[in-house]
């Protein structure tokens, strides 16, 4: 027989299943810190990749003054001077992801309890029509 | 309003049992227009310039996900910038990698956002797109929203610089690099603009989200001002030469836009407010409850009747027990009676369970019952309900 509050609660749980509730199922699969950890390694790979294409976008831009000097800037300082943007730059963005992702974990284990609260009751539901 | 009201209704109706082919059809109008805008912006590479060519990537954006109208759309400003120049469709692939790898990880769901922004852009309506930020997205959203403005730039800056690349010599590519990013790092305008949009989908976010009466409406007005003021001020340091009259009448229209908007998505009856107090255990609870306006919307319903038997019906033999249902299902005599009746139903939940009972899975489906003869195995009153949904 059809319990119209277990087929309502049942299109709220599918509903969140398809949607919001599959990206923090994926989220609720780590630990925090694994969570949080694989997010700043992407996000230092990733600021890794952007930083070399700025950087070579800002070599290419004054190709000819660069090569022209190449033999006379200290290139040890210059090396220096580009790992230290690099380090600011990346530092930066991965505390940044950081930042989200702690916020996003939390998120999502907070409306993943909602969610297994709702199984919960979904079963009770259930044992009570039995 | 309560016409409003049901019409709102009437719509939401429509795209619930519409959707599978609204969605489809919305993307692919999306596409087509997107692509379009980028080929007559730009139309470098006269093969990507052609309708059939635009129609089949639309007809294919139509069943992909939203991102991928992005990603088409990329692609043919890439291509149309390697026809014009080697070195810009560099220049350009490397702020879209540079946005991919760093910005579109905060929100990639907000590919709408994207695609939108450098398309209202190029109408000289983007004002609407901040506010509509601020009312229905996070604010991770505004990321995507900077990066939108910041595409539509990197394509003008590109169309600015047509005449001075054309005439460099093939040799001279590093001045053409400079001459890109020298356009896109020195453009002011663009600057102006990101910072306007992020802080008025920032302050349309922030006050939308109090607990105030009216705050969609605080929001987005305060939203639209704060837009204004951001450019003029951004006009009179960095003389951006944005339109006044423009960037007002854009404010206006974006206003009415995010009322329409406000409409669909919050409209709540104020004047029906509760505030409750409560306490548990643990906390005191301060609760402020705002009805929603609703109405409910007159539809179809099916009644079932079970038939009315007449005399010299009834059968003759144990045989006869599907007698009435054949004659019912062959002739349409005295078997079967069906009866259509308008009701009122309530909103789109509460409406799909009343249909489901009435025994209607399809909206205006006419439902009929047929009925059997008494002492059967079925229901209550002797009559096995077999349904037919027309």
């Amino acid at each position: 027989m059809l319990n119209e509050d277990r087929v309502i609660l049942m299109t709220h749980m599918a509903s969140y299943e398809c949607g919001e509730g599959k990206k923090n199922v994926k989220i609720g699969n780590y630990f925090r810190s694994d969570y949080i950890a694989i997010q700043v390694l992407k996000a230092l790979l990733c600021g890794t990749i952007a930083y070399g294409i700025v950087f070579a976008l800002y070599i290419f831009y004054d190709l000819e003054g660069f090569m022209q000097d190449i033999y006379k800037i200290d290139l040890l300082g210059f090396a220096k001077n580009v790992l230290t943007w690099y380090a600011i730059s990346v530092l930066g963005y991965g505390a940044l992801i950081y930042a989200v992702c702690t916020i996003r974990y939390a998120r999502a284990k907070k409306s993943l309890k909602r969610y297994y609260q709702n199984l919960k009751k979904l079963n009770s539901l259930y044992h009570e029509e039995v | 309003m309560t016409g409003l009201l049901e019409i709102r209704e009437k719509i939401k109706l429509i795209y619930g049992r519409y959707e599978v082919f609204i969605l489809p059809v919305v993307k692919f109008l999306l596409a087509f227009v997107v692509l379009n805008t980028v080929n007559g912006k730009m139309g470098y590479m006269t093969q990507l310039d052609n309708v059939t060519i635009v129609l089949i990537v639309a007809l294919l954006c139509s069943f992909l996900p939203t991102s991928f109208i992005v990603l088409f759309a990329a692609g043919f400003s890439l291509a149309h910038m390697y026809a014009f120049s080697l070195e810009v469709a560099v220049v350009g692939l490397c702020m879209y990698l540079i946005m991919f790898l760093l910005f579109f990880r905060f929100s990639p769901k907000d590919s709408l956002v994207v695609a939108l922004t450098p398309l209202l852009c190029s109408m000289n309506i983007p004002y609407v797109v901040p506010l509509a930020v601020g009312l229905l997205c996070g604010p991770s959203s505004i990321v995507s929203l900077g990066c939108g403005v910041a595409v539509y730039y990197l394509l003008q800056t590109v169309i600015a610089s047509v005449p001075g690349i054309n005439t460099m010599a093939d040799s001279e590519a590093v001045e053409k690099i400079r001459l890109i990013i020298d356009g896109l790092l020195g453009n002011k305008a663009m600057l102006v603009t990101i910072a306007a949009f992020v802080v008025t989908a920032l302050v349309v976010y922030l006050i939308r989200r109090l607990s105030i009466d009216h705050s969609w409406t605080i929001a987005m007005a305060a939203g639209a001002m704060t837009d204004i003021v951001i450019l003029l001020v951004g006009d009179l340091l960095y003389e951006t030469n944005i339109s006044v009259a423009g960037a007002l009448l854009g404010s206006i229209l974006a206003l009415a836009v995010a009322k329409v908007i406000e409409f669909f998505r919050f409209c709540v009856d104020y004047s029906r407010t509760e505030k409750v107090q409560f306490e548990d255990d643990e906390y005191y609870y301060y609760v402020k409850a705002i009805p929603k306006m609703t109405v409910a919307v007159s539809s179809k319903t099916v009644k079932k009747i079970n038939t009315q038997r007449s005399k010299g019906t009834a059968p003759a033999h144990g045989t006869a027990l599907e007698r009435p249902v054949r004659q019912g299902a062959k002739n349409g005599k005295g078997g079967r009676n069906a009866a259509v009746e308008k009701s009122a139903g309530s909103r789109g939940g509460a409406k799909g369970r009343n249909q489901s009972r009435n025994g209607g899975r399809k909206g205006s489906g006419r439902s009929v019952t047929i009925g059997n003869i008494p002492g059967e195995a079925g229901n209550q009153d002797g009559t096995m309900d077999f349904e037919e949904l027309f």
